[in-house]
């Protein structure tokens, strides 16, 4: 019997306009948003590679270790397409440093060319789909009673031997064969989009999150098919529950959402971020201060002259063509600031940890208070499935973390800082005294520090000066004498992919709750039409 | 005749389910609306005032430090959180809000770090402008879409017409009465959020603020003609109620979802620009070429002494790739102002993004907010610089040679921070707010001109039986 009515609600339903309708809407929307999205992700991995093959020169195209500064450029999340969550408000890249560690990711968003796009909100597939399938789930169950009712033909059944629990089964089950197909059509659609697109290529993993995605939307589809269900049970006439139903879309699908963010933007604020600048400026100074201590108890060199040098706020330094003494005196210099600069990176991070659980505290007050909706619910569980939610935002932070802890154990492990390699590819047996150095860069004009610095006294001109110090040019005076430093054993980022048993884990009290919740409204749905008056 | 209509009409809105849903919903959201823009402001607010006195004691540095410091090193402005943010936010978290300048130079602009949260999905702030755009187009979609349909299905659109009314009279009379009772549904909710800003201190009162909130109900009224419009044209398309409801709701989803959520793509691929890595490459070899082309000793800096010859070499060179990269630059945010511009009248196509763009004019915010600011500053530079050069040209130490990124080769006097020149944004005029928001003024206006004349031409052809 059940089969019966579900096939009589399946047809008529199949008949109607709202089917035909509902059908366009999606064969229009659903291509849409993922076309869209699929020109963001070739975008976003063009520039994915233009960063890496950068970063990936930097770091092979140096000659001293002081100067190696890993850069860790993310790959786009190829699910992306689908639910793009966070991923277009992220930037793509973070660099690894010594005096501090990774805060947020930096580098390029989706609105990397024109920053006034960034007040563009763009929608994807999981959006289209929220608001899709939950507005042909409600117009398919709003009148699913009320209809009949007011036809009479309400009266009619009931009059039969026919349960109640048997009606309302064969009407739920008519409708999700009505609209099975759609949901069906929507992902077969996508997947077509997805196969016929050569930016993209899915691995068995993605497909199998993609399927995920898919059942997760029927979750999200039987929940509004229930509440339609209800409020059709709990109304007297079809245009009354339409009203009520529309009401009750536009509320868990527009308002919910938008009032937990404004919600928790208002009632949980984050910190001030020129606040921590400020904080982490004055550390900085600090340290710089902390440096010129230590260093300035240091013997002084004999000839404080770097013939080609390169530094940087981050400790970089590259030095050519010194004394011995002043090489002596760069290697003391860095074996006593970059212990130090550690230190005052793992003591930055207490303020930028309380400024990013800030952040995080914010962003999951919004998602929990999102749990009101369905949407909001469908809308994490998407995300998280699709490898853009926050949590895997911050996994990705947290994996950069632990690389720079295991870089800097790399440099403390070969000792490098107390090494001369630390601040030039110049071996110590080529060191050269200032006397030596004199003597062969003027051509022998003087032969030492003092014959120089007496004639250089008298000459008023200063680019003489240092025209008659370039007489000679000297092997192994700048960077292009050496070569690159062989990098084989130093340790690189790993990405970890997204495997589908973890986005399963992380939504699954999620799903959990939105299950139970359809559970909960069929349960109210049934108790309704128990007591509905048919006639 | 159509006040006949007009007033039955609105009756039978006043009482319908509709009209009570509709009205819970307003408050409910101009309620929560108004208590987070209490909440945040005043948060907003204070991280303001930290960056701005930040600021202010850069400036009082610089000055301490001697005036080339005051002039050559780069400043932020970042702009003030309006006070009537809660009329319409223009999205003004996500637009660039910080200006970078000094007294050579206005360099560029950003979104400033902190801005919005990163790990914060981006949402619309229940301002008015939101609720307005989201709520009243919905509201007067759901009093229109049976209005002709849902009559001719229930038998008495026949028996109307068969009573002496015309056609027009009664589409008129209906029309009317949709925009009367969606007004009436957004009153309530201005109010109540008037009284929340008021006794919360957040707003003080004035014939400014009473002008933008009447500015912004006449814009809601405008949107509610519009879309009212449209929801008789699918009332008058369908034979079913069923089926206008579907149409509307289309329409809906196109003109408050679709539209407006596809601007990105539309702006990147209808009216592409140059790509920043791109621009940088062009200057960096512009940069490059003033360099390899500069005499030489136009790079030697090891002297502090300004009168150093070398020192003017330089200076003249700093000035040269300075204006090269301005004019590559400028000629890159020209680009970007106009991508932005045109995807904006393209996507004003739509009423609902047609009347957020005209309540962003109407409260002086968002975009012509940053426009006015930007070619503002640029004025205050000139006057900056000149407030610089006449300090240069009375030291009798400094060589004049102008550096724009070193203070080397000009005066070191130390200046009193209470004469340096200060940027502050000026009020927007009515004139600037009315020259930004008319051409969405009409848009909506012929919009609703033009789908109610549709529908009445469609509605004079009605079969009523």
């Amino acid at each position: 019997m059940v089969f019966h009515i579900a096939k009589k609600e399946f047809l008529n339903n199949l008949l109607s306009a709202r089917f035909l309708i509902g059908f366009l809407l999606c064969l229009v929307l659903i291509p849409f948003s993922i076309l869209i999205n699929v020109d963001d992700y070739r975008d976003q991995m063009s520039q994915s590679k233009i960063d890496r093959d950068a970063a990936e020169k930097e770091m092979t195209e140096v000659r001293v270790f002081s100067t190696l500064r890993p850069m860790v450029v993310f790959s786009a999340e190829p699910l992306g397409v689908f639910g793009k969550g966070l991923s277009g408000q992220v930037g793509n890249q973070v660099g690894i440093r010594l005096g501090s560690k990774p805060l947020l990711a930096e580098g390029k968003t989706a609105a990397r060319d024109n920053p006034f796009l960034a007040s563009f909100f763009s929608v994807d597939f999981v959006d289209i789909a929220a608001i899709i399938f939950s507005l042909l789930a409600l117009l398919f169950s709003y009148d699913a009673l009320t209809r009949e009712k007011e036809d009479g033909t309400l009266r009619l059944q009931m009059a039969n031997s026919l349960g109640r629990a048997k009606l309302l089964a064969g009407k739920v089950v008519g409708i999700l064969m009505t609209l099975l197909p759609v949901v069906v059509f929507c992902f077969l659609l996508g997947a077509i989009i997805v196969l016929a697109s050569r930016d993209l290529v899915y691995s068995a993993g993605e497909w199998s999150r993609l399927i995920l995605l898919a059942l997760v939307s029927l979750a999200y589809l039987v929940f509004f098919v229930f509440l339609g269900l209800f409020v059709s049970s709990k109304s007297r006439g079809s245009v009354s529950s339409l009203v009520v139903c529309l009401f009750l879309w536009v509320v868990l699908i527009f308002i919910v959402p938008n009032l937990a963010s404004t919600f928790a933007e208002s009632f949980v604020p984050i910190q001030s971020r020129d606040n921590l600048d400020s904080v982490i400026a004055d550390m900085d100074k600090g340290l710089d201060e902390r440096i010129q201590a230590a260093t300035d108890k240091l013997p002084p060199s004999d000839w404080n002259m770097n013939w080609w040098m390169f530094g940087g706020s981050d400790g970089e330094r590259e030095t050519y063509g010194c004394t011995a003494s002043h090489f002596e005196r760069n290697r003391r210099e860095m074996a006593l600031s970059e212990p130090l600069r550690l230190d005052n990176a793992d003591r930055k991070w207490a303020p930028q940890k309380a400024y990013l659980d800030s952040l995080s505290r914010q962003a999951r007050v919004a998602e929990d208070l999102a749990l009101f909706s369905p949407a909001g619910i469908f809308r994490a569980v998407a995300t998280s499935v699709c490898g853009t939610d926050r949590r895997a935002q911050e996994k990705r932070l947290e994996d950069v973390r632990r690389y720079r802890e295991t870089f800097v154990s790399w440099l403390k492990g070969k000792n490098l800082f107390e090494k001369y390699e630390y601040i030039t590819p110049t071996l110590p047996s080529a060191f050269k005294t200032r006397d030596q150095l004199v003597a062969a860069r003027t051509g022998g004009r003087f032969k030492t520090q003092a014959e120089y610095d007496a004639w250089a006294d008298k000459e008023p001109d200063f680019r003489k000066r240092w025209q008659v110090l370039s007489t000679v040019t000297l092997p192994g005076d700048s960077p292009e004498d050496y070569p690159f430093l062989k990098l084989g054993d130093m340790p690189r980022f790993l990405e970890r992919p997204v495997s589908a048993a973890d986005s399963m884990a992380a939504s699954l009290p999620r799903l959990g709750l939105l299950l139970f919740e359809c559970i909960f409204l069929f349960a109210l749905a049934y108790v309704a039409f128990i007591r509905y008056d048919v006639r | 005749m159509w006040k006949t209509v007009l007033k039955r009409e609105i009756q039978h809105n006043l009482y319908s389910l509709r009209f009570l849903l509709s009205l819970a919903l307003i408050l409910a959201v101009f309620i929560a609306g108004s208590l987070s823009f209490v909440r945040h402001h005043a948060a907003d607010l204070d991280k303001y005032r930290v960056a701005r006195d930040l600021a202010v004691k850069a400036v009082q540095t610089d000055a301490a430090s001697g005036a080339t410091n005051l002039a050559v090193n780069r400043r932020s402005y970042d702009l003030r959180p309006r006070d009537n943010g809660f009329l319409a936010d223009a999205k003004e978290k996500y637009l660039p809000n910080s200006l970078t300048y000094s007294a050579w130079n206005v360099f560029g602009f950003a979104n400033k770090s902190g801005s919005a949260n990163p790990y914060l999905a981006r949402y619309d702030e229940l301002s008015w402008a939101f609720a307005i755009a989201l709520l009243v187009s919905f509201a007067a979609l759901i009093f229109t879409f049976d209005a002709v349909s849902g009559e001719k299905e229930s038998k008495t659109l026949s028996l109307a017409l068969a009573n002496p009314v015309s056609r027009g009279a009664l589409l008129f009379g209906k029309y009317a009465s949709a925009v009367v009772s969606v007004m009436a549904i957004l009153a309530p909710g201005v109010l109540v959020g008037l009284l929340i800003l008021t006794l919360a201190g957040t707003v003080s009162w004035g014939w400014s603020l009473a002008a933008e909130v009447g500015a912004c109900l006449l814009a809601a009224a405008f949107l509610a003609a519009a879309m009212s419009a449209f929801g008789l044209l699918c009332s008058v398309l369908a034979r079913s109620s069923n089926v206008s409801l579907l149409l509307a709701l289309t329409v809906w989803l196109l003109f408050a979802m679709v539209i407006p959520n596809s601007s990105g793509f539309l702006a990147k691929n209808v009216f592409p620009i140059e790509k920043a890595e791109s621009v940088q490459k062009r200057v960096q070899q512009a940069l490059d070429d003033l360099s390899k082309a500069a005499p030489p000793g136009s790079w030697m800096m090891n002297s502090n002494n300004p009168f150093l010859p070398q020192h003017e070499l330089r200076a003249n060179l700093m000035r040269k790739r300075m204006a090269a990269e301005k004019a590559i630059r400028d000629d890159y945010y020209r680009s970007m102002f106009l991508q932005f511009e045109r995807t904006r009248r393209l996507t004003a196509f739509s009423p609902v993004a047609a009347f957020e763009f005209l309540a962003e004019s109407i409260v002086g915010g968002g975009y012509p907010r940053f426009r006015r600011d930007w070619d503002d500053l640029h004025v205050f530079q000139g006057r900056f610089l000149s407030f610089f050069q006449a300090l240069d040209a009375a030291d009798p130490k400094s060589p004049h040679w102008f550096n724009p990124r070193e203070s080397v080769s000009t005066t070191r006097q130390k200046v009193s921070p209470d004469v340096v020149p200060t940027f502050s944004e000026r009020p927007m005029s009515f004139a600037d707010r009315l020259g930004s928001a008319w051409p969405y003024l009409l848009v909506l206006a012929a919009a609703a001109a033009l789908i109610f004349s549709l529908g009445f031409g469609l509605f004079v052809r009605y079969d009523v039986r």
